[in-house]
């Protein structure tokens, strides 16, 4: 019996002290290698009251190395052998701890410091990236919850410090020198390589996006800096490479007083971004749809109505054959609405067709429904108002930005959407006008898409080569039914913005899961016992929580199988004058164009003396 | 468009689209009032012409916009473009020393007193680090380092280039 119970102390002192020897050594180690542990203890705390990922401190480390680099040169310009070399640190080390007996402390660390700086960094880099696994995956902490609460604390912290760096000026231009468009800071990354500034090809930008957000989530703050952003790029790649001069064109779907603030704000930033000529439509200019090519005028003048199916498959037929007639007329399409409403009269058509025997057949044919096509497109027309009757075209501004009042008058801005995406088409493969790169942008489209279905002008888009941006306050506005938001989602290659909203899951979906390991520890006794199991789960990519919880001003972009959580910087324009234009390609005179009106710019009522002497004048 | 060959210039003002409503009209008052051909002493008829002129093209953000375009612009183009792929419009070398001319205009546009004091701190780390160990590699690999995070941090106190 004694001799068991001496045999038990004997195996527990034997164990008391090999603990106590590993930790004596690992405290002699830590000691001896102090400056490296100061600094990995820094940079440990730091990424962890930050929230920083293991990547931020490797980059760090990684330049603090020029240090060691400029020390190492001159230690050999001392020494002169690789042996003597190799060993410098060890010797500038022992110095060290002399100077550290004498009391001079700084002076130690100085002459260790480029060594030990990069080292303490990588090592610290490497004990936070083993905490962040080990707490992820249940092998630390001490309960239960420990993962979740070191989670949301970390996403915290990393949230605050991303809030903090949007606020310098120079680290978020909209576009920066390799021509991506520049968005924030980031915040957390999830199968992307994590960078300190999130930034978006311009390429991608060019392709097809999906921003979702709910109202106050600082959707508009987003898509402006993108909208800049984009403008920069582009400007700057027509300047350097010869690219097509940038076209951005914006739907503003929802109209209303607000849609004035923003439509300022986008071109005070397009201004700085290099834009000269920002139109805002129809406060300010006009556009002529009568532009269009006469078939396709035709065509879309027949769709701007609503023609029905069945029986009225008759009356549409006649509507189509009575617009072709006006339009594709021999004096050549009309200029405006007036001279296309003068051209459904009988009288017009058969003067025009003279000598045209089968043309007039058909107008005898149309006579007697002549009056009630004309009734309704005049109806129509006056509805859409001045703003699509010209003058102007696309191609007169940089940028144009289009406020339909979708909330206030659907049938109308849905045609209006629908003229202007026909513009738009036009405009991207006119062979006589200048190339441009076009980026349409429409924010709330779900308002007018009645008679151009999202994923129709997705297709369209891409089809044209035109970049589609499209913006929606939650995952039911972006089309009628689930298989039409899908296909969107699903053909947005640029990229999917998902902002605060309160259901973020099928967009979650579409992001895909992660593989993660998931630890199960038993409970004995109302304490963690030290048995349990690991098995690989799938986590998302896009966490819905995450989605749901998001601040403002948070984002997060998913693409390419990964996510990148970002706190959006709001877009600010450059303060300084722009340098003057580089001069333009050179144009070859071959083909006159004929003589088109120059943009609708409102001429205003000329300013009278009243303005300056009279007595309403504002001091 | 224009009427006048620089309706900025008629009325007083810097060529910028991004000039208020409220500024151009205040301007048109000053250049009025003083050139009015009611004044008693007759006035200044054809500087009055030429601003009412220029403010009729400028009193709107889109006039002003097209204005400043028209200034900057050559003849719009008509014909065949030949685009210039692959032929940078400014020389690598000139475009260095446009962005080394406005940095001033940067640091003064953008947190000159958090520059100022990053520099400062720099300056003293690198001070005390040549003070501490003067003449070892140690120092020259300090001052690098100081140097290194230095260059890397400044940029955010800068305002951004201009158009980006």
């Amino acid at each position: 019996m004694w001799w068991y119970l001496r045999a038990r102390l004997l195996l527990w002192l034997l164990r008391v002290t090999g603990r106590a020897i590993r930790w004596a050594v690992l405290v002699a180690v830590l000691i001896a290698a102090a400056p490296v542990t100061i600094v990995a203890a820094v940079g440990f705390a730091g990424a962890w009251l930050r929230g920083w990922p293991p990547a931020r401190l490797r980059r760090s480390a990684v330049w603090a190395l020029p240090m060691t680099g400029v020390y190492l040169a001159g230690r050999a310009l001392q020494v002169h052998t690789w042996q003597a070399l190799a060993l410098a640190p060890v010797y500038d080390w022992r110095h060290a701890w002399h100077q550290v007996a004498a009391g001079r402390v700084v002076t130690a660390f100085a002459l260790t410091a480029p060594v030990a700086v990069p080292a303490g960094l990588f090592v610290a880099a490497g004990l936070w990236a083993w905490r962040l696994y080990a707490v992820e995956n249940g092998l630390a902490g001490k309960t239960a919850t420990a993962p979740v609460v070191f989670d949301a604390r970390q996403w915290r912290r990393a949230s605050r410090a991303a809030r903090g760096r949007v606020t310098a000026p120079g680290t978020f231009p909209l576009a920066d020198r390799r021509g991506r468009v520049v968005m924030g800071a980031t915040v957390r990354t999830v199968g992307h390589r994590w960078r300190p500034v999130t930034a978006v090809p311009y390429a991608a930008m060019s392709r097809h996006q999906v921003i979702i957000g709910s109202s106050g989530c600082g959707k508009t703050n987003l898509m402006m800096r993108s909208w800049a952003g984009w403008y920069a790029a582009a400007l700057a790649d027509h300047h350097q490479h010869g690219a097509p001069r940038p076209l951005l064109i914006v739907l503003d779907c929802k109209g209303g007083p607000d849609a004035r603030t923003k439509a300022n704000r986008t071109r005070t930033l397009l201004h700085g971004a290099g834009a000269r000529r920002v139109a805002i439509w129809p406060d300010e200019a006009t556009v002529s749809v009568w532009n269009l090519p006469p078939a396709d005028l035709a065509v879309t003048l027949f769709q701007l109505i609503e023609t029905g199916t069945g029986d009225a498959a008759y009356y549409a037929d006649l509507t189509q054959a009575v617009l072709t007639l006006a339009v594709t007329a021999p004096p050549g399409p009309p200029a405006d609405g007036a001279a296309f409403l003068d051209r459904l009269e009988p009288g017009w058509l058969e003067a025009a067709y003279a000598g045209d025997r089968s043309r007039l057949g058909a107008v005898a044919a149309a006579r007697r429904s002549l009056g009630d096509v004309s009734l309704r497109y005049r109806t129509l027309l006056s509805r859409l108002g001045p703003g699509l009757d010209g003058p102007g075209m696309l191609a007169d501004a940089d940028a144009w930005y289009f406020i339909l009042e979708g909330t206030r008058e659907q049938s109308v801005a849905e045609a209006q959407a629908m003229a202007i995406t026909e513009l738009v088409a036009h405009a991207a493969t006119s062979r006589a006008a200048e190339p441009r790169a076009i980026l349409l942008a429409c924010d709330d489209y779900s308002a007018v898409s009645g008679r151009v279905p999202l994923w129709q002008l997705y297709e369209r888009g891409r089809s044209l080569g035109v970049g589609v941006q499209v913006s929606a306050q939650s995952w039911q506005g972006l089309g009628r039914d689930d298989d039409e938001r899908r296909r969107i989602c699903a053909t947005a290659d640029g990229g999917i913005w998902l902002m605060r909203t309160p259901y973020p899951q099928p967009i979650s979906e579409l992001a895909g899961t992660r593989r993660v390991i998931e630890t199960a520890t038993k409970v004995l006794g109302g304490v963690w016992g030290d048995e349990g199991s690991s098995r690989i789960q799938h986590a998302w990519t896009a966490d819905p929580g995450i989605a749901r919880r998001l601040a403002t001003g948070q984002a997060g972009y998913i693409h390419g199988g990964g996510c990148t959580w970002v706190q959006i910087a709001r877009p600010r324009p450059s303060p300084l004058p722009l340098p003057p234009p580089p001069p333009e390609p050179v144009v070859i005179p071959a083909v006159q164009e004929p003589a088109r009106p120059t943009a609708g710019v409102p001429a205003g009522p000329p300013p009278d003396l009243n303005d300056v002497f009279g007595p309403e004048t504002r001091q | 468009m224009t009427s006048t060959p620089d309706p900025f210039t008629a009325l007083g003002l810097p060529v910028r689209p991004d000039l208020t409503d409220e500024r151009v009209r205040t301007a048109w008052r000053q250049v009025a009032t003083a050139t009015h051909p009611d004044r008693p002493d007759g006035g200044d008829p054809a500087r009055y012409a030429a601003a009412s002129a220029a403010y009729a093209i400028l009193r709107t953000a889109w006039g002003r916009s097209e204005a400043c375009a028209d200034l900057a612009t050559a003849p719009p183009l008509t014909g065949r473009i030949v685009p210039a792929a692959g032929v940078p419009a400014t020389p690598p070398g000139l475009a260095r020393w446009r962005a080394a001319a406005v940095i001033p205009a940067r640091i003064w546009h953008g947190r000159p007193v958090r520059l100022a004091v990053r520099i400062a701190a720099a300056v003293v780390l690198a001070v005390l680090a040549m003070h501490t160990s003067a003449g070892t590699p140690a120092t020259a690999g300090l001052v690098t380092g100081v140097g290194v995070w230095l260059a890397l941090t400044v940029r955010a106190d800068l305002a951004p280039p201009p158009g980006r």
